[in-house]
């Protein structure tokens, strides 16, 4: 047929369905008489239906950690904070394990990297929460930095032992889920002359986040933003919780449920 | 006296926030589509991760509001061809004209009896044979067939990544779709 030539043309468009209306009804009227072009019609919608039919099979789904690896590089492009405990798997397994028997169903889709440490708190904090949200973030951040350099690395049982100790806190660290990114970095101690906090780093994709815990203080739920950061204070009991992060205001809610459901 | 600056440090985090937030949703994606143009896992690994790097490093340079997973694979093909043009394989062909050319289109008979070829394709190619005949296409029209058919880009988002006209583009898609249609046929011959 003449139009033929004409036609080849507007196959790939018209299995698309991108052509105008007219070229498109130009085809259709085309291929009802013409076997040949209606043939090439068929050949291009088939292997376009193969092709998505088969997309699971073509190409596996990325490895389970790719995502966190990902957003960690963002975390460095917003601060100098290193992914130190990948590699270890050994604790991390231990970790994992230990972790995984101890509730929270709506536990964080998260990364996790663990540290405790000892943080000192100013008596101005005790009359603003801006000032302990502003102390805290700080504090956030320097020890993120400073656990870069040691690369220290305890087992989530040293952490509750030395919460034990150092606070007479007899806690258990929440379930971060099944993800399989899960690390665990270790404890560090730091006490000065004022007070001292508790300070649990984790990391939420690959972006550290700190839940500091005030021994024998009480304060209203809040959530402050303060220097680039969001702090999310709560109290129990006697204990009052503070969640530091950069993270949007859900996030920062969701994780705050599940430390809350967690930890007393 | 300094001018008064237009947004607030916060209001910039929680917009750098979201794009992030936003780009990472395409890992899967990315991957797919990284694995597909080098074959290999740890290099399509080591793509997605070296997008995202870019991504991340060149977030101010993208619209908020335009379309960010064809952005994020223009950074992809982008660093996929300077790696493919580092190594000096042959996959430099996915930005050459040449092969638009060069391929041609096998003779595979279209007859009446591909009227529905859709039926059998779908009912006895395997995955093997499919990738089989797939790895044998030109890299330029793998690409193209993958991301009009898998990754559903349209023919003026494909051309805007991959810089080439739209023209070009359909003409990859469709050389793409036939050769791989000529490939499978062969592989299981039509015996309606």
């Amino acid at each position: 047929m003449p139009e033929c030539a004409h036609i080849d043309a507007l196959v790939t468009p018209f299995v698309d369905d991108a052509l105008p209306e007219g070229e498109r009804q130009t085809v259709t009227r085309h291929i009802t008489a013409c076997p040949a072009c209606r043939a090439k019609v068929a050949v291009e919608r088939s292997i376009r239906s193969l092709m998505q039919a088969r997309r699971a099979d073509l190409a596996p789904p990325a490895p389970a950690d790719l995502k966190s690896r990902c957003a960690a590089l963002r975390a460095r492009q917003a601060a100098p904070v290193v992914d130190f405990a990948s590699g270890r798997t050994a604790s991390r397994v231990a970790v994992l394990s230990a972790w995984r028997a101890r509730l929270a169903p709506y536990a964080l889709a998260a990364s996790l990297l663990l540290a405790v440490a000892g943080v000192f708190l100013y008596q101005a904090t005790r009359s603003s929460s801006r000032v302990l949200a502003a102390e805290l973030a700080m504090d956030h951040e320097k020890c993120f930095g400073l656990n870069a350099l040691l690369g220290t690395q305890h087992s989530s049982d040293t952490v509750e032992a030395a919460m034990a100790d150092g606070f007479d806190w007899h806690m258990r660290l929440p379930d971060i889920s099944e993800h399989d990114d899960v690390n665990l970095v270790g404890s560090r101690l730091c006490l000065y002359g004022e007070g001292k906090t508790a300070h649990i780093m984790y990391r939420h994709n690959g972006r550290p986040v700190s839940l500091f815990m005030l021994p024998s203080e009480s304060r209203a739920d809040e959530l402050v933003k303060v220097l680039g950061h969001q702090a999310r204070i709560w109290s129990a009991g006697d204990r009052t919780f503070v969640l530091v992060a950069n993270e949007p205001a859900p996030e920062m809610e969701r994780m705050t449920a599940l430390v809350r459901t967690t930890l007393r | 006296m300094a001018p008064a600056k237009s947004a607030s440090p916060g209001a910039d985090s929680h917009a750098r926030e979201a794009f992030e937030a936003d780009a990472l949703e395409y890992v899967d994606s990315l991957y797919r589509t990284a694995l597909w143009l080098t074959r290999v896992p740890s290099d399509a690994d080591d793509l997605v991760q070296d997008t995202y790097l870019k991504a991340f490093r060149a977030a101010d340079s993208f619209t908020a509001g335009t379309n960010i997973r064809a952005w994020l694979f223009t950074i992809l093909h982008n660093a996929a061809r300077n790696r493919a043009r580092g190594r000096a394989r042959d996959t430099v062909t996915v930005d050459s004209d040449v092969v638009d050319h060069a391929a041609e289109v096998p003779q595979f008979g279209l007859s009446g009896r591909v009227d529905d070829p859709e039926t059998l394709l779908l009912k006895n190619a395997l995955a093997p044979e499919i990738q089989a005949a797939v790895d044998e296409l030109p890299d330029a029209f793998r690409e193209a067939v993958w991301l009009r058919d898998v990754e559903e880009f349209s023919y003026a988002e494909i051309a805007g990544m991959l810089s080439i006209p739209v023209g070009t583009v359909m003409s990859r898609i469709s050389r793409g779709r036939r050769m791989l249609f000529g490939r499978l046929q062969h592989l299981r011959p039509v015996n309606a």
